[in-house]
């Protein structure tokens, strides 16, 4: 797998952060919206690569679990395993 | 090992700017060589002709354009910020690099952190 880049955002869409992760995602990249990052889930950004996910205890906190596929919510175990086998991780 | 830290906190509004760029620095000190990346309201840290006495403080400018002593290895400053606050180059502080934000800034890092 090549030298990827995991991006985790805990940003609301509105927060200058949420905007400036989605400049720095490569094509290649992966990115979990986790926290407030959620919400982006409702309307997601063109510029979102196709490897993204949410996190599903913050999805169900917020009554957002039943708006994406299953296969775009993963657990907390499994994002460990993509910060584990990513080759860097950014927090934004 | 090389950290890119990025600053978007505005200057001299709040404590949290102040402390974010005190990090940043005490990072350098201690740490691998890192780079500064001032981006959204941060940016307007780098203009030249700060005076915080008025506001009771003391003003960054010395401290930022001494930045290679405090282990600072370069000042960059993103260029659609900088748009925005009318920043051109002559407006920055000496040794500033605007650069865009994107994959091929990150990917140059080990670490891309915040400092606050």
């Amino acid at each position: 797998m090549p030298d990827r880049t995991l991006h985790i955002l805990n940003k609301p869409p509105e927060h200058y952060r949420h905007h400036l992760c989605l400049e720095a995602i490569g094509p290649e990249d992966g990115l979990v919206f986790i926290e407030n990052g959620v919400l982006a889930v409702v309307q997601l950004p063109t510029s979102a690569p196709d490897r993204w996910y949410a996190l599903a205890p913050d999805l169900e906190a917020r009554g957002l679990i039943g708006q994406i596929g299953e296969d775009r919510v993963i657990s907390f175990d499994d994002m460990v395993e993509l910060t584990a086998t990513a080759g860097k991780v950014i927090s934004w | 090992m090389s950290t890119l830290i990025i600053i978007d906190q505005p200057p001299y509004g709040s404590w949290e700017g102040r402390e974010a760029l005190d990090m940043a620095f005490s990072l350098a000190a201690f740490d691998q060589p890192v780079t500064l990346m001032f981006c959204g309201a941060g940016v307007n840290w780098l203009r030249k002709g700060q005076n915080a006495g008025k506001v009771g403080q003391k003003s960054v400018e010395r401290n930022l354009a001494a930045a290679p002593i405090f282990g600072v290895e370069a000042l960059l400053a993103c260029t659609e910020a900088c748009n925005r606050y009318g920043l051109t180059q002559t407006d920055l502080l000496d040794g500033v690099t605007v650069t865009a934000v994107g994959p091929e800034l990150t990917s140059r890092y080990d670490h891309v952190t915040f400092a606050g």
